[in-house]
């Protein structure tokens, strides 16, 4: 039997489709599910029978959840660990990934496979120490505390990432620069910055992403309600409530969406990055 | 054109700091000025606490019992060769670290070279829903799963009853031999993604020219795939496998949040077996001895890997 290419291809579609249309259904059920469940009275998840659509569609556990059980605070914690993590992050990566693509020297390489190792390095094995240094300084329990433990694994990533977009900036501009009189640092805020921003802002939201979810430290490095951040006080309410469906998944939905609010930025920002190919040609 | 305007602009001569950053630039140690505050940082919060995380493993301390720690040399080493719960955690590691790569990488693949056909409708759509897993905090990913598979209220149960493929609601993540698959389909889901956005990410710099060319040839779609898809994408193969490896040995996250390594120790791993030994019994020497083993065992699968799946280093 002879097919023709158009027939092969329309029939790759069709496989495509139904890989597709399977994955995106196991991906996105669950995300989905939490979020009905999250607008149903306690009443209706604990039932006999499975409610599958929110019959009383309600707001409530939203507002319990809000009020009670210090969320605000977690969730305001949370947002200062971010916010100060993106910021140490992106000042030592941007200078660090910048020389690092730009300028050769010796153990350029070496350097840029130690920041990849670091990654290997177990969690609990740079807490066990962090956990004692933090402690000896006063630091446990703060927000700077914990903000320093985040770039000891961040900081590697974003200058990995950074020095990507670093690579994509044709020299020649920061010499043209140079020819009309910047300095070298004057080159880097004027012409290499405002050409990579799409590239730092995808890279902030990446660091944002990461603290705003991390778990285990917070775990390990906070214990006062003051300090706590959201990941640790969701699932410290599994243990001080029975279950509290209605609660815990309201509190997952609030919880990620900052998070899509910043990959919906960052889309933008990696197709403007793709964009900035213009200036190579 | 805009851009041309900018570099045109003269520097501006405005009063300096008093160290002057554009004095300092001119220097001929301005790269390793740039390359300074990482340096020191990072060997603050991250190599600093490596080695003496690795020290700490030849030290007994316990914050419970002596506030000095004492050194013992091998001691707590051996004290893991005798430990059953120790080899249990190991093999249960190997299952949960080979299963979960393994399956990740395999949907990542078959979801990445369908998705990389953008001439098909809606593909924006299916691609934001692929990737959200993998933004999701694995806090919000446990609990959605315990939900879903609950004894009492899951709707997979449901679901799965309904369509007469099982009996009865079961408990997966409440019995032995269900528990490990249970927290393996949970990070398949969340860990899925990973793989097709950087296989996805290869797909696309393959040259389509390479495609034609096979096919003028007459190469089936099977050759295609095995002939040029997979060698031009080994080298992200590789490095995605190796991270992805490591987040599974390193990561207890998923077993605190879902099973506490349990029931029994169905799926007590390492990094847990480290963790609790630390946050629950204080004993950070013996914790520091469990992860140092995970860093040694890491650093020699993945240079193994590199070497023998023939991708050179940079």
């Amino acid at each position: 039997m002879i097919r023709s290419r158009h027939q092969t291809q329309r029939l790759y579609d069709v496989l495509a489709y139904g890989v597709l249309l399977g994955a995106f259904t196991f991906a996105v059920f669950p995300i989905l599910w939490t979020a009905l469940t999250s607008l149903k009275a306690n009443a209706d998840i604990v039932t006999a029978d499975i409610q599958y659509l929110p019959l009383r569609p309600t707001f409530q556990n939203y507002a319990t959840l809000w009020a009670q059980a210090g969320f605000p605070t977690m969730f305001l914690n949370s947002a200062i660990v971010t916010a100060l993590t993106v910021l140490v992050c992106l000042a030592v990566g941007i200078s660090g990934a910048y020389s690092l693509s730009r300028y050769r020297f010796r153990a350029r390489a070496q350097l840029l496979l130690f920041y990849l190792v670091i990654r290997m390095f177990p969690a609990v094995l740079l807490l066990l120490p962090i956990f004692i240094a933090l402690r000896v300084l006063g630091l446990y329990d703060t927000h700077i505390g914990l903000t320093l433990a985040y770039t000891a694994f961040l900081t590697p990533v974003s200058i990995w990432i950074l020095k990507g977009f670093f690579d994509t900036i044709p020299p020649e501009l920061e010499d043209a620069a140079r020819i009309d009189g910047c300095t070298r640092a004057g080159a880097i805020l004027r012409v290499v910055l405002p050409l990579a921003r799409p590239g730092v802002a995808a890279t902030a939201v990446l660091i944002a992403i990461s603290a705003w979810n991390e778990f285990l430290f917070a775990l390990m490095l906070t214990t006062s309600q003051g300090i706590r951040t959201w990941p640790v006080g969701l699932q410290l309410m599994v243990g001080e409530y029975q279950l509290p469906w209605g609660l815990l998944t309201a509190g997952g939905v609030i919880s990620i969406a900052p998070i899509l609010l910043f990959f919906a930025l960052v889309q933008r920002a990696l197709v403007r990055g793709l964009t900035l190919g213009a200036v190579k040609g | 054109m805009r851009q041309a305007e900018r570099i045109a602009l003269p520097a501006e001569p405005v009063a300096r700091p008093a160290w002057h950053l554009g004095d300092l630039s001119e220097s001929n140690h301005w790269a390793y000025y740039l390359l300074l505050p990482s340096l020191l940082l990072v060997a603050m919060v991250a190599l600093y606490p490596v080695a003496s995380g690795v020290w700490l493993s030849f030290q007994r301390y316990n914050l419970l019992r002596a506030a000095v720690p004492s050194f013992v040399g091998l001691a707590q080493y051996a004290d893991l060769w005798t430990d059953s719960v120790f080899w249990t955690a190991a093999r249960n590691t190997v299952v949960w670290v080979t299963v979960g790569a393994g399956s990740q990488f395999l949907l990542g693949l078959i979801v990445a070279l369908a998705l990389n056909r953008p001439r098909l409708r809606g593909i924006g759509l299916l691609r934001l829903g692929l990737l959200l897993p993998w933004l999701m905090p694995t806090v919000v990913a446990g609990h959605m799963w315990s939900l879903l598979l609950d004894s009492r209220l899951g709707v997979v149960n449901d679901v799965l009853v309904r369509l007469g493929l099982l009996q009865g609601y079961v408990a997966w993540f409440a019995q032995a031999e269900t528990a490990m698959a249970a927290v393996l389909v949970v990070d398949l889901w969340k860990n899925f993604p990973f793989f097709t956005l950087l296989l996805l990410a290869g797909l696309q710099g393959v040259p389509d020219e390479l495609y034609e060319a096979a096919e003028v040839d007459g190469a089936n779609a099977w050759y295609r795939f095995w002939r040029i898809t997979l060698p031009l994408l080994t080298p992200v193969i590789v490095a995605s496998v190796i991270l992805r490896v490591i987040g599974l040995v390193n990561a207890p996250d998923l077993m605190i949040i879902l099973t506490h390594g349990g029931p029994g120790l169905a799926t007590h791993v390492l990094s847990l077996l480290a963790f609790n030994s630390a946050y629950t019994g204080f004993n950070f020497g013996a914790a520091a001895a469990v992860a140092t083993v995970m860093l040694v065992v890491l650093m020699v699968f993945t240079s193994a890997y590199v070497r023998v799946s023939g991708v050179t280093r940079e």
